[in-house]
């Protein structure tokens, strides 16, 4: 099934290919009104979506789709790999762009309330944290994992979201599948403190051995900010021609 | 040495051994970012030449250099390939600073990676502030350092003694 699900994308991509040649040939004027009217549905990847959704079954939670731009789906952890190795192998998206996490919670760091010496500038104002937001796809958890790849041959991508319990982030490792998912992973597990399960060779990538803490992560705190006012402060000077009356009239 | 080591030295032995040394600044290049094209247009193009300054810009390793432009943002992991190669640099040895990653941070001065400062490692004699600095920040960077090695005492300089400031080209504070 998945087979024919491949090709029909094909041949519903080569009908839009057509279309759109036409369209070119067509007069310029009416191009742009049909240009909005063929944006408003996306056959080929409605089809995706719905590929994955018949083959992952109960690990399918929802989609997304910018019509004519991109494809978002959001599936359960457990079906992580399996989504990899379908989009790999029988949807033909052979390329691995990039595996990567988002933390949603918001930051309980404003540029105010952090250095104190900017408390004395403007004044301690207690900022209200705002209320979790979630991306396309929508999201209930803290920490989303990301994977987004991409078939060089349809140019056609889809990025595969999965959200990690709060308390237990941790996921499985793609490198069975995507061997190129390694170094990825790593910066994962460096940055946000997200465990990949079954990964090789855990350890730090991009920071320097002995760093503590997941720099990604909001609720990492940024030491120069707590010890230092923000140094735009004292650089703050009338740009030319601003205020040249008021030094005119001063002097 | 035996002369330099009791201060003793002649002054006109003094004066043409300093004219020497700052005509002949073989300087090791330390390119991090952006600062480093700025860098490569004064040290590798025809408009700016700088070895018409006597500045030689290709020595083969640290251990022929007299000076090192450190022009980038330095990061922590960075510390100690930097303090290596500084080290196995001969004495005298200088230290340019070039923009205001390596001076001070510069826009990455909250960052979790970032070094606030090379001089937080490594002894710097001029500052070259700019993000990044012309190639010209940067030549007039090397001629004020080449005026502080002619009215410099190689024997202060070589016990240790002399106290160094560094400069910083355009003026302004060291905060």
């Amino acid at each position: 099934m998945p087979d024919s699900v491949l090709q029909a994308t094909r041949s519903v991509a080569a009908d839009a290919r057509e279309r759109s040649e036409r369209r070119a040939q067509s007069v310029s004027d009416t191009a742009v009104e049909e240009d909005e009217a063929v944006v408003e549905t996306d056959a080929v990847r409605e089809a995706i979506a719905k590929a994955f959704a018949d083959h992952l079954g109960d690990g399918f939670i929802d989609q997304h789709i910018t019509p004519g731009s991109d494809l978002w789906i959001r599936i359960d952890r457990s079906a992580w790999v399996d989504a990899a190795r379908f989009a790999k192998d029988r949807l033909g998206m052979t390329w691995l762009d990039f595996v990567s996490a988002i933390d949603w919670l918001p930051s309980p760091f404003g540029r105010d309330m952090e250095a104190e010496q900017d408390w004395v500038v403007h004044g301690r104002e207690d900022k209200e944290i705002d209320p979790q937001e979630t991306g396309v796809a929508g999201g209930e958890t803290r920490f989303q994992m990301l994977l987004r790849v991409y078939s060089t041959t349809e140019h056609m991508g889809v990025t595969i979201k999965a959200d990690l319990p709060d308390g237990d982030a941790t996921i499985e490792t793609l490198i069975p599948v995507f061997a190129g998912a390694n170094w990825h992973e790593r910066e994962v597990w460096e940055m946000f403190g997200i465990h990949v399960a079954g990964h090789p060779d855990l350890r730090a990538l991009y920071l320097p051995s002995g760093f503590e803490g997941n720099p990604l992560r909001k609720d990492y705190p940024l030491v120069a900010r707590r010890v230092k006012p923000w140094p735009g402060i004292v650089d703050v000077e009338p740009m030319p021609g601003e205020d040249d009356d008021a030094e005119e009239g001063s002097e | 040495m035996g002369l330099v080591d009791a201060g003793k030295m002649p002054k006109s032995i003094t004066k043409l051994l300093n004219i020497s040394r700052k005509y002949s600044l073989w300087v090791y290049q330390w390119g991090l970012a952006c600062c480093a094209l700025e860098m490569g247009a004064a040290f590798g193009s025809p408009r700016y030449d700088v070895m018409r300054l006597g500045v030689i810009p290709f020595p083969a390793s640290p251990r022929q250099a007299d000076l090192v432009v450190v022009s980038g943002t330095v990061t922590d992991k960075m510390v100690p390939a930097i303090l290596r190669l500084y080290e196995q640099m001969p004495d005298p040895k200088y230290v340019i600073s070039m923009g205001s990653c390596a001076n001070c941070g510069g826009p990455y001065w909250d960052s979790y990676s970032v070094t606030k400062g090379v001089d937080q490692i490594i002894p710097v004699d001029v500052y070259v502030p700019g993000c990044p600095p012309r190639p010209e920040a940067l030549l007039e960077g090397i001629v004020l350092l080449q005026e502080m090695i002619q009215n410099e005492d190689p024997a202060e300089r070589w016990t240790g003694a002399q106290d160094r400031e560094p400069i910083v080209v355009g003026g302004g504070p060291i905060s």
